[in-house]
């Protein structure tokens, strides 16, 4: 900030020099030199890129004449840079899609529909789980080929559940409520303990001093805490896909309200003020730490919890159960093309490769990520179970009472009005019915405005 | 600049040969000379000139083009008119935005500009060792802010950071600084008074010793006690120094962004979005870069009329001849 003027203008200037650079030595991002096409493949999950390397040095070796460059860029990044090198034509080829900036890049224009050249290729469709490519198909266009998919299920500390008396069979089959909080809020009274030892149902238990608890819950935008708790109540956040948004209903506030509980009425949640975006730590990392006994987390955390804590002293199982029954997020990703790549033909080919059962084979082998077809599931549990960890409840839970990410063109106004206004829902400084007014209206009115 | 400097047009060998033959006519030998003169002084700041149009104001231009349409970035942007403004006159958050810049400059500054003048004053003074107190103090400013707001975030964690840590040592609970609607401001501007401060004394520092110490002489022979000598002598010959600092620090403050971004992303609600923040927000995140370009200029504004009144302030009570 403070800096003067001179010193300002010689950052700009160095600034716009390096734009010019990049845009003159970027293109593209892809360079074709001796016949060797070069193309760029962006995503953002540090703990995938050894998998993906791996199957990138596969299709190298298969296809002499393409290399590919694997680009990292943080999820908190992403999807500005994406934007931004759109605006400016410096976009990667081939990169990692989310339903939740599906729908405003299909309207930008930047993604590519596959569907002549599936075609052309005769390529098998009926291999992928239907439920993941429908959701990348909208009328007879269709964006991408489903490379993974993933649940939410709770991830909890071994020795601590046993301290607690708890079992991993009774963790699979907890129930919650509203109004009495059920076995789930039984079991994380038993995990959580304040510096004295007691229990948020004892008398005399400290709220301000808690040294574990029960259970930390962190989602910027919902999808590992909320959403799921919704599901659970028969909460649904729109009225139809691309329709409008009723995060407002009673079964919705009800299971924001639930969460809010959990935090300030029962004490057994750990505190807006360690796991609020952005300044909370990790989930892999509160869990490690010992602040937290249990989480909410989807699979794709699985290697982060493996290197933050001893091997065989976390587990997995299944979410709690709700007054609408069992319920979790399901969502998968997919490779886009850019629509203005310059070498379509080699984007393409790498596309069909990173979907191909032997591409997904490889990554859900390695114990990265579920894979978009089904028959390979078992390679991924198999991996897991080589490390002494049954992740099955993921698989479990995809199976039952599911919810997709929520398709909208609205999507980032309701990210940002949710991590704006849910920080002090669980902060304790404003009602989930006011919160949730307050995204409906305003992610609705995004809608209308088209932007 | 030297672009009136009248050395300027006799100084290479080509002008004066030109000179010689036209002493005749008087006035018109000036007036080219005078045209010469003039575009030499152009052709030779050309280069600083270019980069200040290139890269300052055809972007100022572009900002308030760009203001007049609805643009995402990716799609052809759309000729809207004032649209942008009418929605700003509406726009709550942004309003919110500008009272929490203001909020923070009130913090920032005043803080900052008493500090650097007391380790300046504390510091102009001939002591072993002087000069590794000069540099240590200058050393934050010297560092990233990035890094430095990470690290700060580290401290300011309510269950591991050190600050809680430090106060328990004394038997106080520490609030949950970046997540509280009430902490998280004051803790940015903490973090960048503790940044800036070196950088600020450096310049009343060097203003300090430009102030002649003949003043004080004749001060102490007349019988001015320590209190009258700064208030009297020391504060108002240091106003060109002053008026220098609380400037830039001032127009730099309105524009606070980076600390924002790395230790709180505006939040908790919006308790530190500063307006620099929300344009990032609205320009980067929620792809409205042409109501980003409009609360761009409203902050171009906020600056510009702060700045005038500074100037009109210091003017007339400013002295740069101490002889």
């Amino acid at each position: 900030m403070l800096k003067p003027t001179t010193r300002r203008l010689a950052a700009t200037a160095a600034c716009a020099a390096l734009v010019g650079l990049t845009a003159a030595c970027g293109g593209s991002s892809s360079a074709k030199a001796g016949g060797t096409v070069t193309l760029t493949y962006m995503t953002w999950q540090d703990s995938e890129k050894a998998a993906y390397q791996a199957s990138l040095n596969e299709f190298e070796k298969a296809h002499p004449n393409i290399k590919v460059n694997l680009e990292l860029v943080a999820w908190a990044q992403y999807w500005t840079k994406l934007q931004t090198g759109a605006a400016s034509r410096n976009m990667p080829d081939v990169f990692w899609d989310h339903l939740a900036y599906l729908p405003q890049l299909a309207k930008e224009g930047i993604i590519t529909d596959l569907s002549s050249k599936i075609k052309a290729a005769n390529l098998d469709t009926s291999i992928y789980s239907p439920k993941l490519l429908a959701q990348w198909q909208s009328g007879s266009v269709t964006y991408g080929l489903p490379k993974d998919w993933d649940t939410i299920a709770t991830i909890y500390n071994k020795s601590m559940l046993a301290k607690a008396g708890l079992t991993a069979d009774q963790m699979n089959h907890l129930t919650w409520d509203p109004s009495t909080g059920g076995t789930f809020v039984a079991a994380l009274q038993k995990l959580t303990v304040d510096v004295n030892g007691k229990h948020p149902n004892q008398a005399g238990f400290d709220s301000k001093h808690v040294k574990t608890y029960g259970i930390a819950l962190e989602a910027p935008n919902g999808q590992q805490d909320w959403w799921d708790f919704g599901l659970e109540n028969g909460c649904q956040l729109q009225d139809k896909a691309y329709g409008k948004w009723t995060v407002n209903t009673p079964a919705c506030v009800q299971a924001i309200q639930f969460e809010q509980d959990l935090r300030d009425k029962w004490h057994v949640a750990a505190p807006g003020s360690m796991t609020n975006t952005p300044n909370a730590a990790d989930l892999p990392t509160i869990l490690s730490k010992g602040d937290a006994a249990t989480t909410f987390d989807g699979d794709w955390d699985l290697t982060a919890f493996q290197s933050a804590m001893p091997a065989g002293s976390w587990g997995v199982s299944a979410l709690p159960s709700g007054p609408a029954g069992t319920g979790t997020v399901f969502n998968g990703l997919s490779d886009a093309i850019y629509a203005h790549t310059k070498h379509p033909a080699e984007a393409w080919e790498l596309e069909q490769w990173l979907a191909s059962a032997a591409s997904e084979k490889l990554v859900a082998d390695s114990g990265t990520v579920w894979p978009g077809i089904p028959t390979l599931n078992s390679g991924f549990a198999t991996a897991w179970k080589a490390k002494g960890v049954d992740v099955t409840a993921f698989q479990t839970g995809s199976e039952g009472n599911t919810m997709g990410y929520p398709l909208t063109t609205s999507n980032t106004t309701f990210n940002n009005v949710v991590l704006q206004d849910f920080n002090q829902v669980w902060l304790g400084q404003m009602t989930p019915q006011a919160a949730a007014d307050d995204v409906n209206t305003k992610s609705n009115a995004a809608i209308t405005s088209g932007n | 600049m030297t672009t009136n400097s009248p050395g300027l047009a006799t100084a290479g060998p080509s002008l004066s040969k030109q000179d010689a033959p036209a002493p005749a006519v008087a006035a018109p030998g000036r007036r080219r000379r005078r045209i010469r003169t003039t575009v030499e002084a152009y052709l030779l700041i050309a280069p600083s000139l270019a980069g200040f149009l290139l890269f300052l104001v055809l972007p100022i231009i572009g900002v308030f083009v760009l203001s007049l349409f609805s643009w995402d970035l990716v799609s052809t942007p759309e000729f809207v008119g004032l649209a942008n403004y009418r929605r700003l006159a509406g726009d709550g958050a942004a309003w919110t935005a500008v009272g929490n810049t203001v909020y923070y400059v009130a913090l920032n500054i005043p803080a900052q500009t008493v500090l650097a003048l007391a380790l300046a004053l504390a510091l102009n003074r001939k002591m072993r060792g002087v000069k590794v107190f000069r540099v240590l103090f200058v050393l934050p400013w010297m560092a990233m802010p990035v890094a430095l707001g990470i690290i700060w975030t580290w401290a300011f964690d309510p269950r591991h950071g050190a600050v809680n840590h430090l106060l328990s040592l004394v038997g106080i609970v520490g609030p949950n600084w970046l997540t509280s609607t009430t902490w998280a401001m004051p803790v940015i501007a903490s973090v960048n008074v503790w940044q800036y401060t070196g950088y600020t004394m450096l310049f009343l520092l060097a203003g300090l010793q430009a102030i002649p110490e003949q003043i004080y002489e004749a001060a102490a022979v007349d019988g001015v006690n320590a209190v009258q000598r700064f208030f009297k002598i020391t504060l108002p010959l240091l106003r060109p120094s002053m008026f220098f600092v609380l400037i830039t620090n001032v127009i730099g403050s309105f524009q606070l962004f980076d600390t924002v971004f790395v230790m709180t992303q505006g939040g908790p609600g919006t308790s530190t979005t500063t307006l620099n923040y929300y344009i990032y927000q609205q320009a980067f995140q929620l792809f409205h870069a042409g109501y980003a370009a409009t609360l761009a200029i409203v902050l171009f504004v906020m600056i510009l009329l702060v700045t005038a009144g500074q100037f009109l302030y210091f003017r007339k009570r400013t002295v740069y001849d101490f002889s």
